[in-house]
This record gives C-alpha cells, structure tokens and sequence, in this order.
C-alpha cells in the first residue's frame, strides 16, 4: 500500500479523530485571520481618529523680512501676498485636504427688493446696521470660526471654489428676515461709492455655539461685530464685489492635512517648492490637538498590536500541542508500522501528509468562516467592524506559516518515537 | 482505590500528557488573562485621548457685581470629573501712571477715537496664564523679555515694547495702575515683562485708542481683581474655564455646578467647548470596539479550542474506560476521576498563568508612551522658514496607562476556565459512559 493511499484510509477510518483536529485547527487559524485583520483596522481607525484633529499648517507673509510704509492710518508692511498661483501650488501636494485663506470686508446686505437687512441690535442708525463682517472664502468649511467650534453649520452646505455666486449667514439673522436656503439676497461693499451691487444666494447657514460676549475673543477687527452679523462669502463672488480695490491677494493661507503624522514631511515639500520665495513667507504648524493626543492614541495602537502578537504566538503553540499529542497517541501504531518493514521516513510523511490533508480542508475554510464572522461584527458594531476585513493577503501569510509550522511539529513529536526500535515501542505498551 | 489516588497516579504515570495538558491551559489561561489586562489598558488610554481632547465649559460672570469668588472656584473644582486644568481671566481698564502718579503717554496713532476719561489708559488682561491668553495664542503676541504672568504672580505687569519705549519703562520699573472709575483705586505693579505683536493690528481704524495693541498691558489676576472689584486679599474673577476629563460628562458637570449657592448663575452665561471631542467622538468609539472585537472574537474561539482539546483527549481513552468499568469502577466515579485530573492540571496552571501573565503584561506596559518617562521630541529643522514650534508642552495630567491583570480578570477566567472544562470533560465522555464496557473494549482498534 502506497504512503497517500495509507494517509488517506487513515484519516477517513478515523473519521472523529480527524474532524476534532479538523475543527481545531479551522478555529485556530480564524482566529488568527482575524487578529491579522482587527490589527489591520485597527491601524485604519487610529487614522481616522488622526484625521478629525483637523492639522494644518499657515502660509503666511512674513512681515519680518519685508519693508514697512506707513500713511495716516498708522504702518503697514509691503510684503508680497500669497496669489491664487502660489496657493494652488502648495495645495497640489500629496496629502493635503483642502486649504481656505479669506479677505475680510464689511458688506451691506438688502433683499431682493433693496431693503436693507438690520442686523440682531440695531443701532437706529440705518447705514450701520445694515452692516455685515464678511469673509471671501475659499473653502469655508475651513474657517476658524467653524474649525474652532465658534460656529456650527446648520442648514445648507458650506462654500467651497464650485459655489459662484454663495453666501453663507447666520440662522439668527435668516429667521428675522424670513429668509431660507436658497433666497437670493443683494450685497455691496459700500454703498456709497460706485461698488458692484451683487445678487448672491443663500446656500447655508450657520448656527452660533461660542458666547461672543466672553472678552477673550476680542482682540481683532471681528470682534467689534457679533457673530450673529459675520457672513461668508464665495471667493468668486467677493473678488467681483471688490473690483474697484486693487487685488492684493492673501496675507495668509491655512493647509489641512489628511493625516496629521505626515504634517513634518508635507511641510518639508512645501518648502522645496521653488516657484515661492520662502524668504517672504513663513508656515506655521498647528496640530496642537493631535500632539495633545498622539502619545495616549499610539498607545492603543501598541497595546492592540501586541494583543495580535500574543493571539498569533498563543496560536502556534497550541497547534504545536495538539499535534504532539496526537501523534503521541499514534505510538502503537507507529510500532506496528516499522514492524512492517517501512521505513521511518515513509511513516513521518505518512503523518506529515495526514495533517496536511487536514489542513488543506481547515485552511481555505477558515478563510471563509473569518470573512463570514466579519460580515456579522459588521451588523454588530455598524461603520468600525467593516474595516475588519480579511484580505488574502492575510490568508497567504496564514497559509504558509501555518503549514510550515504543522510541518515542524510533526516532524517534531515524532523524534521521540522514531529513534526506538519498533520491538520496544511495542514491547513498553500498556 | 480512591478517586483521587487514581486520579494523581494517572496524572504522574502518565506526565507526557499531564504536561501536554498542563501547557495547553496555561497558555490558554495566560492568553485570556493578558488580553483581558490589555483591553483595561485600552481603556485607560481611551479615556486618556478623551482628556487630551481638551473639553471645557466657561463661566461668563462678567454681569456680575462682585466676579466669581476664589471659595466659588475651589467649590467648582471640587466637582467630580473635573481634571484640575483650568483659567481663570479678568478684563479691565486702567489709568497708567508712573511711580510717582504722573501719567504715562499711550499711543493714539490709527485709533477710532480717545474715549473721555482714557487719554492714558489702556486695555488690562489678567490671565492664570498670559501665555495662555488669546492675544498671545490667536493675536501673535510674543514676550521678548522677562516671564509671563502665572497664578502665583502678584502686583506684576507685562507691557507692548512700544510703550515701555515710550515711557522709558525697563524691566523690574515700577508702574501704577489706577481703576478708571475710582481714581483713589491704584496699585503698584513691577514690569516683570516685555512684549510685542508679530502680526499687524488688523482693527486699526476701528478700535478706540484703549484697545490698541501697544496700549494693553497683561497683569495678574489679584491685580485685577483690586481694581474690578476692590477686593484686597480675596481674588475674584470675572471668567473660569474649567477642564473636564470625559468630555460626554460636560452636562452634568455644568448642570451640578450651576447648583452652588451663593452666585447669580442666571446672569452667568456657561459655554461648553468640546469641538475637538465631537469631532474625533465617533472614530474613537471605533477604536474602542476593534479592541472589544478583538476580545470577544479571542475568547470565543479560545474556549472553542479548549473544548476541542478536551474531547480530543478524552477520546483518546475510550480503552482505558472500557478496562475501568470492566473493573466495576461506577461510571460517575470514572467521570470524576477525568474530571479531577483536568482540575488539578487546571490549577496548577491558573496560578501559574497569573504569574505569567503579570510577568507579559508588564513587558508590554513599559514599551509605551506614556510609561517613558524621559521623554524625546523629535525636533523639526527649523532652519529657515518654519516657524519656531518650541512652546512648551503642556503637562495634560494624563493618567500612566498600566497593563496589570486585575484580581476580577484572574477570577473570571478562573471561574469560566473551570466551567468549561468541566462541561467539556463531561461532555466528550458522555457518548463513551453511555456504551458498555463489552462493547467498548470490542471496538477497539
């Protein structure tokens, strides 16, 4: 009888013993894919957790290196600004999410009718109050004023490079008017002169969290108008607005990054971008809320790793165990085996070749237990459990230290066997 | 033979298999034991990020008479969940003079107008902190010379370098700061510091000469509150911001703190800032339940395996069992033997377990971060344009994360540990009690 025909009588005459070492082994290694997998999401929602810090880095002109002028309304520097060019060339870079920089200017609102809008506390007077703190933006999604939590978006979208002709107030100011989503109102930047009168739509509005009257907030210009009367304004739109005033560009301009560990390198590649001079501008890196919690976050990162490091390792052991053991009990039959005349070479790989068998049925299907098991944590615990997937990846690796290390136990467990002669194993059973 | 002699000869007879045994429960029982402490620890550092993340509320009690009192500001801190972090803040404004009473000249240049009554006064800010202040967080403020004004700082000030220019004030000068209503109320503060603005004043035009940047100066809370309120030894303040560990507990902390007596808290207005939270809340849940996965998913299949194991073991005695009953030994007593031999391995490696485990959790404790204690920032080339990003870190009071097996794990696994090998034992033995010893030993192979 030849050695694969041996195996495999063995294995289906056994029929209970091989499907225990089947079973075990087919829970092993789900276990095993999972962890793989769990590590894998884990390093998937440590980003995302990165990620809602909100990191950026400031371009700004650096005042310090450019020339001062003054007239009468006190000095100014003569820095270059940043352009629309240069903006474009850092938001190029791989890793940014967005960038916003804004021109602040007063407006006056009025309807569609040219009746001015009055802001929450008027003043009486009808020129004052009809007065909003106003930003161009670029992306307003990325203002301080939302970015610090200020303010909160309420209704609408926020105004991004694709909303032309958009203005984004306040819900307070919406309700006194009876104004919604998607109203059109008028705007101008001084009504007494000869600047554009625009007619913008209301594409969202916001909502005031932050208490205007705490005094910390009022060391600038905003700060003399509540938060109620800000308005933002898309960029287009603004530049139309103010095209009696020569265009200066930005004095300053925020970058977000995506993921807030590569802030360090995204910024060394903004700086060799060769068509700004780095001697007019500075950048600044703000990820305080990220460096408050990157050392707590890299923590759950180790100590998840290293629960998969002790799941795989424990994981190996037992099937070391289970197999010693069951070759173990195969010492009697081992005995009758070199009493026939085979040889022990022919033996080990008759054992060697059972559990393989065993494990081509146990490995394939594990892969498709784990996936299974991932499919219902998926139900369970919603967004989190899908990034719990197991890739084939994670079976290859599996697969192979798997069938190296069933390999290495066999031959193993038998030593002990193997070096008696088949008179005394048969002799010293029970 | 008793019971439990045959069980300990088996045990000893045979000590392959009692080792096999003994090493396949301690490596389960270790396994679940340290991730068990490993999931505490995770929480831990959740609760960690969660105090990094900074959630606060304010008391704006700017409307009332007499501030918030220093006895308010420790009752407040009392509270539970509070992390012990917080600012307090005074805005005012005074007269300048010098030492000798004799006003000092503020800039004018770019303002709105000179209000009556300030032709030498200026904007005061007393912080806990200046360093802290917006002026010097979001305005681009920087100290040049001297140290920023702390809790501990009495009668001291920090002035615009264009004022002390100005004036011809040096550091350690002595100046007075007189209440604008009360012209008696003065006191003599030292100029401790020097600073300037690094960002253009972009409300020229607009702000009255008091507000103007060179004319502000940042003095301490006491100070402050001398010229608010004319409190002498007692401070009060005008605005508290006061950190919280679990920023999903601001409500009811807010709710208890508006419950102290002794202070209008309709005329307070209490903000709750906990931005940074709301925004990262979801995704660290996410991360809480990979680990709560992670658990679940090892403990499942851990006792799936033991179970396994068991059977597999005991099915490997099928011979011995027909022999025993052959014997007359009673089934139940051929059970209990099975059954105490894998509780005596059971045990021996339960305890041992712990001391493993203890042993690996600690390994693992100190590889992290929060454990190092000297710690290592990278620092960024600065050469150039970046701007310098040396601030100090700020000592957030985060918690050591320790990994330890807690006494309620151990006894957990324990309790579950022996249960199942029990109900597994039991289990793979039924079908052999159930046949008789003849035909047992019959089938054989």
């Amino acid at each position: 009888m030849n050695l694969g025909t041996r195996a495999v009588l063995y294995t289906v005459r056994k029929w209970k013993k091989t499907l225990l070492v089947f079973c075990l082994l087919l829970a092993i290694t789900t276990l095993v894919l999972s962890g793989l997998a769990i590590a894998d999401a884990q390093e998937k929602q440590a980003e995302e957790v990165r990620g809602t810090t909100g990191a950026s880095f400031t371009v700004s002109r650096n005042t310090a290196t450019g020339g001062w002028s003054s007239d009468g309304g006190g000095s100014y520097s003569t820095q270059e600004y940043l352009t629309t060019d240069r903006m474009e060339s850092i938001a190029a870079i791989n890793g940014i999410e967005g960038y916003n920089a804004s021109i602040r200017t007063i407006l006056c609102l009025s309807d569609r009718q040219g009746q001015w809008l009055e802001q929450m506390e008027p003043t009486g007077h009808a020129i004052v109050d009809c007065q909003f703190y106003s930003y161009g933006c670029i992306n307003s999604k990325y203002h301080s004023l939302f970015l610090s939590g200020a303010m909160v978006m309420c209704e609408g979208k926020t105004i991004d490079s694709s909303v032309k002709n958009g203005i984004v107030i306040s819900k307070d100011i919406a309700d006194k008017h009876d104004l919604k989503v998607g109203d059109t109102i008028q705007a101008v930047n001084n009504p007494l002169s000869d600047d554009k009168t625009m007619n913008l739509e209301i594409v969202g509005l916001f909502e005031v969290v932050a208490d205007k009257t705490d005094e910390r907030n009022n060391y600038n210009e905003s700060s003399y108008y509540e938060y109620t009367n800000n308005a933002f304004v898309s960029e287009a739109a603004m530049k139309k607005l103010l095209e009696n005033y020569a265009d200066v560009g930005y004095a300053s301009a925020d970058f977000f990054v995506t993921d807030p560990e590569r802030l360090e390198s995204i910024i060394h590649e903004v700086q060799k971008i060769h068509t700004i001079d780095w001697n007019n501008f500075l950048i600044t890196a703000n990820d305080e809320v990220y460096q408050n919690i990157s050392n707590a976050l890299s923590d759950t990162g180790t100590l998840i790793t290293t629960l998969i490091a002790v799941i795989t390792a424990v994981s190996m052991v037992l099937i070391i165990l289970i197999l010693s053991m069951s070759v173990r009990g195969r010492k009697r039959e081992t005995g009758i085996l070199l009493a026939a005349g085979i040889s022990k070479p022919t033996v080990v790989l008759q054992y060697v070749l059972e559990t393989l068998l065993i494990a081509a049925a146990a490995f394939p299907l594990a892969y498709l237990s784990s996936r299974q098991a991932a499919g219902i944590l998926g139900t369970l615990f919603g967004k989190t459990a899908e990034n719990v997937v197991v890739t084939s990846q994670h079976f290859t690796l599996t697969a192979t230290v798997g069938s190296v290390l069933l390999i290495a136990s066999v031959l193993v467990s038998c030593i002990p066997v193997m070096r008696l002669k088949p008179k005394t194993i048969l002799s010293q059973m029970e | 033979m008793s019971l439990w002699k045959r069980a300990c000869l088996y045990s000893i007879r045979k000590k392959g298999k009692t080792i096999t045994l003994l090493a396949f429960l301690l490596v389960m029982a270790t396994m679940m034991l340290t991730c068990l402490s490993i999931q505490a620890a995770t929480e831990t550092a959740n609760a960690n990020i969660k105090k990094a993340l900074l959630g606060y509320f304010t008391i704006n009690a700017k409307r009332l008479g007499s501030g918030i009192s220093e006895d308010t500001v420790s009752q407040i801190l009392a509270v539970d969940g509070l992390s012990g972090r917080h600012t307090l803040r005074s805005y005012s404004y005074a007269i300048y003079y010098d030492a000798d009473r004799k006003p000092l000249e503020i800039s004018t240049e770019g303002a709105a107008q000179v209000p009556e009554g300030y032709e030498n006064a200026g904007k005061i800010v007393a912080n806990s902190n200046s360093q802290e202040d917006s002026y010097f967080t979001d305005g681009g403020f920087e100290l040049i010379e001297g140290n920023a004004i702390t809790d501990a700082s009495r009668n001291e000030a920090l002035v615009h370098e264009k004022f002390a220019q100005r004036n011809g004030l040096a550091m350690g000068d002595f100046m007075l700061l007189g209440s604008v209503e009360d012209e008696n109320r003065t006191r003599l503060v030292t100029v401790t510091g020097i600073f300037r603005n690094t960002r253009e004043q972009d409300s020229i035009g607009i702000a009255p000469s008091c507000d103007l940047y060179e004319n502000i100066v940042f003095t301490d809370l006491s100070t402050a509150s001398f010229l608010l309120y004319g409190t002498n030894s007692k401070t009060s303040v005008q605005y508290g911001d006061f950190y919280v560990n679990d920023p999903d507990e601001l409500d009811r902390i807010m709710a208890e703190v508006q419950e102290f007596p002794g202070v209008d808290w309709g005329n307070c207005i209490l903000t709750r800032y906990d931005h940074d939270y709301q925004n990262a809340k979801e995704s660290l849940k996410g991360l809480q339940s990979i680990v709560f996965i992670a658990i679940a998913v090892v403990s499942v299949i851990c006792f799936l395996v033991l179970a396994l194991f068991l059977t597999l073991r005991l099915r490997g005695r099928v011979h011995e069992t027909g022999v025993y009953l052959a014997m007359g030994i009673s089934k139940s007593s051929v059970l209990m033997q099975y059954l105490l031999e894998v509780f005596l391995a059971a045990a021996l490696a339960l305890l041992l377990a712990y001391g493993a485990s203890t042993a690996i959790s600690n390994q693992i404790g100190s590889g992290l971060l929060s454990q190092v204690t000297a710690q290592t920032y990278e620092t960024v080339d600065l050469t150039g344009n970046i701007e310098s990003m040396e601030e100090p870190t700020i000592d957030l009071g985060l918690s050591e994360i320790k990994v330890t097996v807690s006494a309620r794990d151990f006894l957990i696994v324990c309790a579950f540990g022996m249960v199942l090998c029990i109900a597994s034992t039991a289990l793979a033995a039924y079908p052999i009690m159930k046949m008789k010893p003849k035909s047992i030993l019959s089938q054989m192979s």
